[in-house]
Formats: C-alpha cells, sequence, structure tokens
C-alpha cells in the first residue's frame, strides 16, 4: 500500500516536471522567434540605409561588427580590424621565443644586444634632440659588508640609454661616496632599484653587478 | 569479505600512523637558531644576525637535501658568507635561493633580522 502511494507521487512529481520543461521551453522557442523576427526588421532597416551610409563617419553602421559594437578604432582612415589592435599590442611571449640572447637566468640581455650591435634604437622619438655620446666612466663601489664583492657601475651602457637628467642629481648625487646605497633599500626600490627589478635586469644575479673582488688588505 | 576489508583498512591506518611517529621521531630538528659569527660585516651592510627556520626546511625537504652536501650538519662548521651564497653556495645553491624555486637573494628582510625595512636615504 504504501510502495504503490509513494510510486504514484512519484509519477505525479515526474509528469509534472515534464509540464513545466515543455512550458518553459516552448516559451524559449517563442522568445527566440519573435527576436529573429525582430532581428529580420533591424536587418531590412539597416539594409535601407546602407544605401545612404556615408563611409567617412566613423559612427556610421559598416564600422560595427554582429554586436553593434565598433569593431576598429573608430577612425576610418586605419583597418576595422582585432587583429590590427591586436598586432599593436606588448608580446613578451613573441619576445621569449626570439633567438635573442639571454643572461644566466633566462632573461634577455639587452645589454649585450645594442653592444653586439643587434639593434640600433633611435636616440629619441624627437628627431630634432641632439643625441649625446656615451659617458664611458666606471664607478667603483664598495659594497659595505666585508664578504661581498664590490660593484663597477658601468656609465656607458646606463647613458647608452638615458640622459644624465634621468639619475642625476635626484637619485644619485653626482659625487663618488656621497649616496650611502645600502642593498636593503636597493630592494626596497630606492637609487638602483628605482629602476632594478622594474624596468630594468632585475636583482636577482647579484654577480652582474658585485663583480669586483675585495682586496685581502682592505678585508678586516 | 567485508571483515576483510575492515581488517586490511585497520592495518592500513596504523602502519600510516607508527611510520609518521617514528618518521617525527627520528626527526627532531633543531627548529629556529641565529647566524651571527659575520656580525661586524652586516651591522656595516645595515642588516641583523639571520634567524634560520629550521622548522620550515624539514617540513618541506628531507634531510639529505641539504646535509651534508650543502651544509655539514654541525653548529659553526660552515662558513656561510653572502659572497659564497651568490657563488651558488649554501643558501644560494642552484636549485635554492638563487633559483625561482625559492625567494631571491637580494630580499635582506627575508633572512636577516633587525634591517631597516624602509632603506631610506640619509640625510
Amino acid at each position: 500500500m504504501k510502495a504503490s502511494s509513494t510510486r504514484t507521487l512519484l509519477k505525479v512529481a515526474l509528469l509534472s516536471l515534464v509540464a513545466v520543461f515543455g512550458v518553459s521551453i516552448s516559451g524559449t522557442f517563442s522568445t527566440v522567434e519573435s527576436a529573429a523576427a525582430k532581428k529580420g526588421e533591424s536587418a531590412s532597416g539597416t539594409k535601407a540605409e546602407a544605401a545612404t551610409v556615408d563611409p567617412s563617419d566613423s559612427t556610421s553602421s559598416i564600422y560595427l561588427d554582429t554586436s553593434g559594437k565598433l569593431a576598429g578604432v573608430g577612425d576610418p582612415n586605419k583597418p576595422a580590424s582585432v587583429a590590427w589592435k591586436a598586432g599593436r599590442g606588448w608580446h613578451p611571449a613573441a619576445l621569449g621565443s626570439s633567438k635573442l640572447p639571454r643572461d644566466r637566468y633566462g632573461l634577455i640581455d639587452w645589454a649585450k644586444i645594442v653592444n653586439d650591435k643587434m639593434i640600433k634604437p633611435r636616440p629619441s622619438l624627437d628627431p630634432a634632440e641632439e643625441e649625446m655620446d656615451p659617458l664611458d666612466m666606471d664607478v667603483l663601489i664598495e659594497a659595505k659588508g666585508d664578504f661581498v664583492d664590490d660593484v663597477i657601475y658601468p656609465h656607458k651602457i646606463h647613458t647608452y640609454w638615458l640622459k644624465c637628467e634621468v639619475c642625476h642629481p635626484q637619485i644619485f648625487i653626482p659625487a663618488q661616496g656621497q649616496n650611502n646605497m645600502t642593498m636593503v633599500g636597493i630592494a626596497n626600490g630606492e637609487w638602483c632599484g628605482r629602476c632594478h627589478s622594474k624596468v630594468a635586469f632585475p636583482l636577482t644575479d647579484c654577480r652582474r653587478c658585485h663583480s669586483s673582488p675585495k682586496k685581502p688588505s682592505a678585508k678586516k | 569479505m567485508r571483515l576483510g576489508l575492515c581488517v586490511v583498512a585497520v592495518v592500513f591506518i596504523a602502519v600510516a600512523l607508527a611510520s609518521v611517529k617514528v618518521y617525527a621521531a627520528q626527526e627532531p630538528g633543531p627548529g629556529k637558531f641565529v647566524l651571527d659569527s659575520k656580525l661586524p660585516s652586516m651591522i656595516k651592510a645595515g642588516v641583523g644576525p639571520v634567524v634560520f627556520p629550521h622548522g620550515q626546511h624539514q617540513a618541506k625537504f628531507k634531510c639529505g637535501v641539504c646535509h651534508p652536501a650543502i651544509f655539514k650538519d654541525k653548529a659553526k662548521a660552515n662558513d656561510i658568507s653572502m659572497k659564497k651564497n651568490m657563488n651558488g653556495e649554501f643558501c644560494g645553491s642552484p636549485n635554492c635561493h638563487n633559483s625561482p624555486k625559492a625567494f631571491p637573494l637580494f630580499q635582506c628582510a627575508s633572512c636577516h633580522t633587525k634591517v631597516d625595512v624602509k632603506g631610506k636615504k640619509q640625510p
């Protein structure tokens, strides 16, 4: 008795489920149909407009994609394609798969690239700007600790990329021994850390800068 | 059938527990310890002594990963310096803090205590 009543209950529940499902499906069908009808109307509308469309008007419907959004860059003189936009983007992945020389941490060695004259970047975007020759002056910066090699700072590669005013006098006072640099400060974004680990090679490779062994007499 | 499964499960759990207990008993580890043999040089460089969290390392690696090839397992037996770390010895071994697997050597405050974390220019 009990079992049969549960069975009937189940049947009723199943039937009602089917009914609800059916109604919802037919509902969606009808909405789809009406949407299609509306689309047809609008399509015929655009067709009528297309005859009088002005190609130099960047907002005209010929520059819109299927969802009605602007397909290009809003400039009728430039190609209206997503690929064009994407092609102008920044591609670190493409750079990575290029055959550019790497340092021992696998990072692209831009200094070697310009030293080996693989690329010759333009000095400035402004053609009227005078380009200064790089300053060939190495500065010995003594490491504060007794056990770490001293740093030889090469002005040459820095002045190849940058103007004097980029670093002097705000970041570095241009006088030897006047900048109380610490590795802690550099790691926290002061001094060399203003660029290195941000736009220039990271601090990870200590020996790229700490390259000059301390003289034994200097060791305490 | 069911009884057999139960017995197997119980035996498995017991063995697992026992092995964990034995492992823990074998490796108590020294916990944290202070490395300050080069303190005068550290102070010059603006950092304090290193407190080495042996427990953290022990939780991730087996003893043989570091001992005895990289570090002799005896206090004061390893002449560690930042120069040697930079050159790929001790903490800076090629698979450790000189690789992308662990934080890099230039993060002074991750190991050294009493670091002037602001690292601002002094007037």
